[in-house]
């Protein structure tokens, strides 16, 4: 009797010690999908364009067929920014946000460490491009789960170059080539400009100067340091862009997307959102990645990612990785809502599996913009732990091209006085 | 007697049931102006960042900065020339539209919809329809301008003439209010005054200037005031047309307050000093010209 009862107990606890084993092998720490309580969240993001129909689309298909219980309930605003800062100032808001990794910092302190995302969903980490998940690190902490790379590529008109001269199929693969080109490609007669950099764009702006000059801010000796004046790379670019300009190869333009759209430029720095407006206008256009110059080999992108608020709680953060999962999961069809927004709209994927699929590579613009070196560092401007990329380029870039432009004031004393700006921004930082 | 019976009686009197209707309106003042007022006050005094979980006091600090800030003179210059731009032009131009449009004929009421019509698009479809329209390479004005062999006008990216660009599509959309304003007020002038200066051989022109305008002259200080105080305050229009660029020559002061506290930096402090400047110069000229519009009354 006394047996038996032992034997009875052994089984129950051998068979509840593989029940738990089986649990954690599952990859996840979430309990089964049963065992949660049906969740509401909220979901606030930016994406108020054509992209943000698809979003819709997508959270409304997670809704109907999540096994959880879990609403998201979306909201789309043009004033993310303003609604966040206030929600979170107020101690309320979403559980999930979309921002960019160079917004998060205006959030210092208000995201949750998301880094525990792969141990408790079972996504594989190293599926994700390593640079990527790198700029939304800080330290061991992460704040941002990569959701969209925003990269900014070169794109020219094959019409126009084949009526210059030129191969219509073999983009610059330098700066000066670039410069050179422009110079053949305008033609003041039909109002065709070889190139079109816009003296206020700063964005634009920022991705082509780094390839000549490398990064605007940098740390040394754990100080933050910014690299203007006397930055030969930088004076170039500047000196180059003035030319262009005084030569009518650029027009005076705060907006020359129009222009591409027209036929009236033949080179252009943009995003993959130029795409929609080309193909419209049966635009016969190329892509490629950006010429690399003097600073070297790099990746720069801006990295868009889902975030947790530090009001979120744990359920509400648990079913906010439930849908960061379900995101980056394929169904049955191999098909996930990460390769369908990729494919939808154009920009790269964060993942080698999405990057690997064989309509993900029938996409000559995909092919093309996933093409960077994934173990290419990825900064934009400036180095990616720096906190406030938003003054240096709206503060300290955008002034000292237009100071140059407008007023025509020396290259090395408008990196000057960029510095005097930029120091100031910076010295806030290193206190 | 019930409680509420006994309320009632008690509010009953005219002079006490006025505060129960203006309650609402208070209320609402107190939350949406007032209590940001104070807040904004107090901001200006600390280093605030953009969540507000950092402040510290600062005192007058962010006051002194404001004064060594070229940026923000270059804001103040900005604004007053917009202002002294579209302002007088507002006052003046709406009240003769009002008055040539201020009989209910058909086509009156046809223009009076018209005018009004931009007051009813956002500022965002304007600002983009305005930017297509005016581009320089592939704008309809600028290609119809070049046809009559005015060359090509960069409008929109001139140090020089983009802030009259700006001025001018403020006034065009805030145009129809004005004049509709004055097309009620001259409606509303005693019709004999008309007859009588016809009696007296007046013209239409020498009835505008000698009945209409002197007849409306509260009214034409009522838009002064409120153009002033809106002028004063221009912003989305400025946001989503140049930025305020080119190279700031279009950047008013709350541009530049927006700037600071939102697009870069998140300096609440800061950005809320330069609004308190900017609202005690909109109190001084809006309480000048209210005591005015008082005694044109």
């Amino acid at each position: 009797m006394i047996l038996s009862i032992h034997s009875t107990l052994r089984k129950a606890i051998t068979w509840a010690l593989v029940a738990a084993l089986l649990l954690s092998c599952c990859g996840g720490a979430f309990a089964s999908a049963g065992a949660e309580e049906p969740i509401t969240i909220k979901f606030w993001n930016s994406f108020t364009g054509a992209d943000g129909d698809q979003l819709v689309e997508l959270v409304d298909r997670f809704n109907q067929s999540n096994a959880y219980g879990i609403t998201v309930e979306m909201d789309i605003s043009s004033s993310f920014s303003d609604q966040l800062t206030s929600a979170l100032a107020a101690g309320t808001g979403p559980a999930l946000v979309l921002m960019s990794n160079a917004m998060r910092y205006q959030f210092d302190g208000y995201l949750q460490d998301v880094s525990d995302v792969f141990a408790k969903t079972g996504l594989d980490q190293a599926d994700f491009i390593q640079s990527y998940l790198d700029y939304c690190k800080d330290g061991e902490a992460m704040y941002l789960v990569p959701f969209q790379i925003v990269g900014f590529y070169l794109f020219w008109n094959k019409d126009l170059f084949t009526a210059a001269g030129l191969d219509p199929e073999k983009a610059p693969a330098t700066w000066a080539e670039y410069e050179t080109f422009a110079a053949k490609l305008t033609d003041a007669s039909k109002n065709v400009y070889g190139s079109g950099l816009c003296y206020n764009y700063a964005y634009q702006l920022a991705h082509v100067i780094q390839r000549f000059g490398g990064l605007a801010v940098t740390q040394q000796d754990g100080k933050w340091q910014a690299n203007l004046a006397g930055n030969a790379g930088y004076a170039k670019f500047l000196t180059s862009f003035k030319k262009m300009l005084d030569e009518g190869t650029n027009p005076l333009e705060a907006d020359t997307d129009p222009m591409m759209t027209a036929g009236q430029i033949a080179m252009t720095v943009s995003g993959p959102w130029i795409t929609g407006g080309l193909d419209t206008a049966g635009i016969n256009y190329g892509i490629a990645l950006l010429p690399q110059d003097d600073a070297g080999v790099m990746n720069s992108v801006e990295v868009l990612g889902f975030g947790v608020p530090t009001v979120a709680t744990d359920a509400e953060k648990q079913a906010a990785y439930r849908f960061i999962q379900w995101w980056n999961t394929e169904d049955a069809q191999g098909s996930s809502p990460a390769l369908e927004w990729a494919l939808k709209n154009g920009f790269p994927a964060y993942t080698y599996s999405v990057q690997a699929k064989e309509s993900y590579q029938s996409s000559e613009k995909l092919r093309i913009t996933s093409s960077a070196d994934p173990k290419a560092p990825t900064n934009f401007f400036v180095d990616s732990r720096f906190p406030d990329t938003g003054s240096m380029l709206m503060d300290v870039l955008a002034p000292m091209v237009q100071s140059i432009v407008f007023d025509n004031t020396d290259v090395n004393a408008a990196l000057e006085a960029a510095q005097k700006t930029a120091d100031g921004i910076v010295a806030g930082f290193n206190q | 007697m019930t409680p509420v019976r006994r309320l009632l009686t008690y509010l009953n009197p005219p002079s006490r049931s006025a505060y129960f209707f203006v309650a609402p309106s208070i209320l609402l003042l107190l939350a949406f102006n007032l209590t940001p007022l104070i807040a904004s006050f107090g901001l200006s005094l600390s280093s605030a960042s953009m969540t507000l979980d950092r402040i510290s006091f600062v005192g007058l600090e962010q006051f002194v900065r404001i004064l060594s800030d070229a940026r923000f003179l270059n804001s103040l210059k900005v604004t007053a020339i917009l202002t002294l731009l579209e302002v007088p032009l507002q006052a003046f131009g709406a009240m003769v539209i009002g008055a040539m449009v201020a009989n209910n004929s058909f086509w009156n009421k046809t223009l009076r919809a018209v005018y009004f019509l931009p007051i009813i698009c956002s500022a965002t479809v304007i600002g983009i329809m305005w930017r297509m329209i005016l581009h320089s390479n592939v704008g309809f004005v600028t290609y119809a301008l070049s046809l009559m062999g005015l060359g090509k006008i960069n409008f929109l990216n001139s140090a020089q003439t983009t802030i009259f660009v700006v001025s001018f599509l403020s006034l065009w959309r805030s145009f129809g209010v004005s004049a509709i304003i004055y097309v009620t007020a001259v409606q509303q002038v005693n019709p004999s005054l008309y007859e009588a200066a016809q009696l007296d051989g007046a013209g239409r022109i020498r009835q505008f200037l000698n009945v209409t305008a002197p007849s409306i002259r509260p009214t034409f200080w009522f838009i002064l005031m409120t153009r002033f105080a809106g002028s004063l305050q221009i912003f989305d229009i400025i946001y989503v047309t140049t930025g305020g660029g080119p190279n700031f020559t279009t950047e008013s002061t709350v541009a530049y307050v927006y700037a600071r506290a939102f697009a870069s930096g998140g300096d609440m402090g800061y950005a809320s000093a330069m609004s308190m400047v900017l609202f005690a110069f909109i109190m001084l000229v809006t309480v000048l010209l209210y005591r005015r519009m008082i005694r044109e009354d």
